[in-house]
């Protein structure tokens, strides 16, 4: 984050442009540490449990994560694209990541459904906790997810109403960035319940 | 008594704005501006401020002097002697820095008040004295860490397998403590509260040989005196702390854990009657984690004598198996 | 008509739905302000009971209707006003009544900035606030009562409604509300870090900002790392209250029943609860410290002295404020070398707190200080620094801590070094901007009056407490007449109650003395106290965007009081140099 110092705001414009990003950072910052309280209750939960419950992950989960690496490529590439002006390409691939975004979550649900028909779930006497935190953390990441779809979908309907262009992107660039680190987030969730929970 | 009251906060509040009101107008008319702080008001409040703390120490001395003799007596274990020693040496050192800080504070604050015949001395910085007081506190704080540590070390060491001891599980339920004693086997039978029933209120596993010599006991539980005791904290609904302040001793029970600290009492029941010079005098255990309404009633007797009134009274009670 | 619809739409955007900062920073004051007298009543009543332990009194039996038969509250009741106390006080008067007020009030104007990065989001953070406040109020109402597990709220206690009734439907709310209240904290705290590094004016480098913007900055780091965390320990216990998981929950028999709960430990909560609550003692105390640090400079007519040894031992203490929550964890069975860590770490912080106090003892030394109200609290702020921080070297000693943990010496030690200094710090702001936020001038010898009666009878309750705490008195006790043991504390328990009535009326002084003072006070002129800083180059009148014209330009840092030239005489001609000045030919900067 750079330490601009500056002389004057005039527009809200300049407001925006200025602090927008910034805002956002320090938000994706206090997500962050939201996970990492929970990542760090089930070491200490799992530390504490000798008969902690090694869950194999459903495979929805991998194909989740391919999805999401996926439509972060194609979102990055929507970034590029109207970097140089190029509207329609954006238009396309905002769609796609939004397609992506959403079948992520369709995965996700699959996911959940065969941790089900295998018989672990998330709560009440035959749940233990090692399955409540496999649900309640995928599952809050997914509601996390579904701001990003939101935002998705307004990025996407304005870049139909053609608000973008090379030199106003900001809104492309602030959901590109939550974009991203909602796919980092799952990428670092997914390897600490594969291999560490 | 509603209406009365109501009555006399306005009259309170006209009554106020009126003084202020008049009070203002009064200055107005003396040419001040109200808003300023004169010299001598600044003066005024610098002399209180010394008075402040002749008041202030004063309070403090009055306590020491009035409440001293209310605090804990003599520690009854072991180990508490090594806490009231690292005690001793802590407030040796803060009561001073309380001391002087104070004194500097409050008389600069009087010195330093306003003057229009003087100037404030520009100093922004100085390394060196910013050093000194990093420093100073620095080694005064190794020295209580230190100290502080190794007591924290022994206390926290639990008490040899192979040397003599009595194992005492203490057990926390709304609102009220059970202990049993491992009896002869010096071994605790398996307990969960999925056991429990009826007067086993602890919950002991009856299948397991074991629980056959324990020793339950409500109300009250005995100490020999100068053998190491080891203490085992359950708790069977919500968290409690067995708290045994004479012996300077706490530790917390939790549900679904075993918590453990162990310590030597030192001195007899009836030894402490004649210290602290009261009659009536008893050890006891108190709850010191919320706990729920009574929580403010969850006692139990303590009682230390010497090896063979133990011994005498752990034979008359009743086993686990004979109940 | 159109011209009366206009004006409605006016004065809801202009009081109600503001994006001004001023105008946020002002209701949160006084959300904070109606939280905080709520929360002084409660302990009012508590002590009504703790010094005269079952009479009758008609102040409870009017307050407390059914929870109190006859004048004499209940003991469950007597745990839910602790606990309502407890929370109000921490979060609502002094992290949202202080921090809101003062980061929203002066980061645009001593900064140079028009407003907040986001005068939405800022409003929204108010407004999420306004709601957890009602919605807290309300659990007071509930069946079975308010939350009562303590403000800490440990598990089971509080997760069980057989446990004690205020774990039931008033738990829920405590939690709902506390829940908002973490969004409004965090919104704000974006709101200010975002502002402070992004929108300062030409010339206001990072050396040259004010002690409170850097206290404030560094408090909503601090927030913003820590509370979400406190959020993800009261969704677990959400889900353990409600949906039959069991994070903190196992092996537990109540109501004459095994619950199925199994493989918890509430040992978990206590973790994540502390790593949030230890830094929100910092969230709160911070800055109180920023705020006195500019005022006893100003009214000192010198600069603070060590301005980078403040900031820096400000970094320190919140560096460190996230290693030390196992403090409150000794007695919990944790493993001892843990323990031993965490008292290291817990002991460390003292040196950064003396610098500050040492730092605060040379800026008045040889000053030329200036007894407004404001000054006296803040002198009033370094002596329950030092008072309360003292006894800190007790409590963070495992060893020592074993024997008077949750004992009244912690009461005693944490209500002077986080209670009063906050406190004080937050009056001292008070009267110290009351112009800035009002245009009038509050009384000053109501305002010494005040600090006088406030400071004399709180020391009066919090210094006996630690006698208390030495004796073995447990905290959140109902009444300490159960135990033969307790029966000669019975003049410490009824001289601390009356010192707390009297410091509960002291407060109404402050309470006319604002109230007057917004309505009918004098004028007050640009600069009443002659200072540095760019807020008091605002007009006195409010206007949005906070300057006329351009925001001014800073040329030096905010401490250039009684600065002299080598014959002696004042630069520029005043004992204040205002950060507009630009410096002098041949003038020190002094490396700012």
């Amino acid at each position: 984050m750079s330490s601009i110092t500056i002389e004057n705001i005039n527009s809200k414009a300049e407001l925006k442009r200025k602090t927008a990003k910034p805002l956002l950072w320090i938000g994706i910052v206090s997500i962050i540490m939201f996970f990492s309280g929970w990542t760090s209750a089930v070491i200490v939960s799992k530390g504490g449990a000798p008969d902690w419950l090694n869950i194999n992950l459903p495979l929805a989960f991998t194909y989740s994560t391919v999805i999401i690496v996926i439509s972060s490529l194609l979102f990055h590439f929507g970034l590029i694209a109207i970097k140089k002006d190029n509207k329609n390409l954006l238009k396309i691939l905002v769609l796609l990541t939004l397609i992506c975004g959403i079948s992520f979550v369709v995965s996700q649900f699959l996911g959940w459904k065969s941790l089900y028909n295998n018989g672990i779930v998330a709560t009440g006497s035959e749940s233990t906790n090692a399955s409540s935190y496999l649900y309640l953390i995928t599952a809050f990441h997914v509601l996390h997810l579904l701001a990003g779809i939101i935002s998705l979908i307004v990025v996407s309907v304005k870049s139909f109403l053609g608000k973008y262009n090379s030199t106003n992107f900001l809104g492309v660039e602030l959901s590109l960035i939550y974009w991203h680190f909602l796919g980092a987030l799952w990428i670092y969730l997914f390897f600490f319940l594969k291999y560490i929970a | 008594m509603a209406i009365i009251i109501t009555v006399v906060v306005l009259l309170v509040v006209v009554t106020g704005v009126q003084i202020l009101k008049i009070a203002e107008l009064r200055a107005i008319s003396q040419g001040e501006k109200i808003y300023e702080v004169t010299e001598k008001e600044s003066k005024s409040q610098a002399y209180l401020l010394l008075m402040f703390l002749v008041y202030y120490f004063g309070f403090f001395a009055w306590q020491v002097y009035q409440w001293g003799d209310k605090m804990l007596p003599v520690s009854a274990s072991e180990h508490g002697v090594g806490i009231d020693s690292l005690m001793t040496v802590t407030m040796s050192f803060i009561i001073p820095v309380f001391i002087i800080t104070h004194i500097l504070l409050f008389w600069f604050a009087f010195k330093y008040s306003y003057s229009s015949k003087r100037k404030a001395t520009f100093f922004s910085h100085s390394n060196k004295l910013e050093m000194i007081w990093t420093i100073i506190p620095s080694l005064a704080l190794t020295v209580l860490i230190l100290y502080g540590l190794s007591n924290w070390n022994k206390i926290m060491t639990p008490v040899a397998e192979n040397e003599e001891h009595v194992l005492i599980e203490l057990v926390g339920q709304q609102f009220s403590w059970g202990a049993r004693y491992a009896g002869e086997d010096g071994k605790l039978g398996r307990a969960n509260v999925n056991y429990i029933e009826g007067t086993n209120f602890i919950g002991i596993d009856a299948s397991d040989a074991n629980s056959n010599d324990d020793v339950v006991v409500k109300g009250e539980f005995h100490l020999p005196v100068n053998v190491p005791v080891q203490f085992v904290m359950r708790s069977n609904d919500v968290m409690h702390s067995a708290f045994m302040p004479h012996f300077r001793a706490q530790m917390n029970c939790v549900p679904g854990l075993k918590t453990q600290f162990n310590f030597v009492p030192t001195i007899t029941t009836k030894e402490m009657k004649e210290i602290t010079g009261n009659e009536d005098f008893e050890y006891i255990l108190l709850c010191n984690k919320i706990c729920g309404a009574a929580h403010y009633n969850m006692q139990m007797n303590i009682v230390v004598e010497s090896k063979e009134d133990y011994e005498k009274w752990i034979a008359s009670q009743k086993t686990f198996a004979a109940k | 008509m159109s011209t009366h619809h206009h004006h409605q739409e006016d004065f809801l955007f202009k009081y109600i739905f503001s994006t001004d900062h001023k105008m946020i920073a002002k209701q949160f004051m006084i959300t904070g302000f109606i939280m905080g007298f709520i929360g002084m009543i409660m302990s009012t009543l508590f002590r009504l009971q703790l010094g005269w332990p079952g009479e009758s009194f008609w102040l409870i039996d009017t307050l407390m209707g059914s929870w109190a038969e006859n004048g004499v509250m209940a003991p469950d009741k007597y745990l839910s006003l602790v606990t309502m106390h407890g929370t109000i006080m921490v979060f609502f008067l002094l992290t949202a009544g202080l921090s809101g007020t003062f980061s929203n009030l002066l980061i645009p104007l001593q900064i140079g900035a028009r407003d907040m990065a986001s005068g939405f989001l800022n409003m929204l953070s108010y407004w999420f606030f306004f709601l957890s406040s009602i919605i807290m109020l309300i659990s007071l109402g509930v069946e079975g009562g308010a939350a009562s597990a303590g403000w800490t709220i440990y598990p089971p206690l509080s997760a069980l409604p057989q446990a004690i009734p205020g774990s039931g439907l008033g738990m829920t709310l405590w939690l709902v509300a506390m829940s908002i209240f973490i969004v409004s904290s965090l919104l704000g705290s974006l709101n200010y870090i975002v502002t402070i590094l992004n929108l300062r004016t030409k010339g206001m480098s990072m050396t040259r900002l004010p002690l409170t913007i850097w206290a404030f900055l560094l408090t909503a780091i601090i927030g913003v790392l820590s509370f979400p965390v406190l959020l993800a320990a009261a969704l677990l216990l959400v889900f353990d209250r409600s949906f039959g998981t069991s994070f903190y929950l196992s092996d537990i028999y109540i109501g004459g029943q095994v619950l199925e709960h199994t493989g918890g430990s509430p040992i978990l909560f206590e973790h994540l609860f502390w790593f949030l609550g230890h830094p929100e003692v910092y969230i709160v105390l911070l800055p109180a410290l920023g705020i006195t640090s500019e005022i006893i400079s100003t009214m000192s007519r010198k600069p603070i002295f060590g301005y980078r040894a403040m900031i820096g031992s400000m970094m320190a203490i919140a560096f460190l404020s996230f290693l030390v929550w196992g403090h409150h964890m000794f007695v919990t069975g944790m493993n001892p070398f843990l323990g031993a860590v965490f008292t290291f770490t817990t002991l460390l912080i003292a040196i950064p707190s003396a610098v500050k106090v040492f730092n605060y003892l040379t800026t008045l030394w040889k000053g030329n200080i200036i007894y407004s109200p404001a000054a006296l609290f803040s002198i009033g702020l370094v002596s329950t620094f030092i008072s309360g921080g003292v006894t800190g070297l007790v409590l963070g000693d495992s060893a020592l801590d074993i024997n008077v943990h949750d004992t009244y010496f912690v009461i005693g030690h944490f209500h002077i070094v986080m209670g009063l200094s906050a406190v004080f710090g937050m009056y001292a702001g008070v009267y110290h901007w009351f112009p800035k936020m009002f245009g009038r001038m509050m009384n000053n010898k109501l305002g010494n009056l005040h600090f006088w009666v406030t400071i004399v009878s709180t020391y009066g309750v919090f210094f006996p407490m630690h006698f208390l705490g030495l004796a073995g008195v447990p905290r959140r006790y109902y009444t300490n007449s159960e135990f033969p043991l307790f029966d000669n504390l019975v003049d410490i328990n009824e001289l601390i109650s009356m010192f707390a009535i009297i410091a509960a009326l002291g407060q109404l002084l402050f309470l006319f003395n604002f109230l007057y003072s917004a309505l009918r006070g004098p004028k007050a002129p640009k600069n009443p106290w002659r200072a540095n800083s760019l807020e008091w180059t605002t007009p006195v009148e409010h206007i949005h965007g906070n300057w006329y014209g351009d925001i001014p330009e800073v040329h030096r840092w905010p401490y250039d009081y009684s600065k002299v030239d080598e014959n002696g005489d004042y630069v520029g001609g005043e004992d204040f140099i205002p950060q507009t000045t630009p410096l002098g030919e041949n003038e020190n900067d002094g490396g700012h």
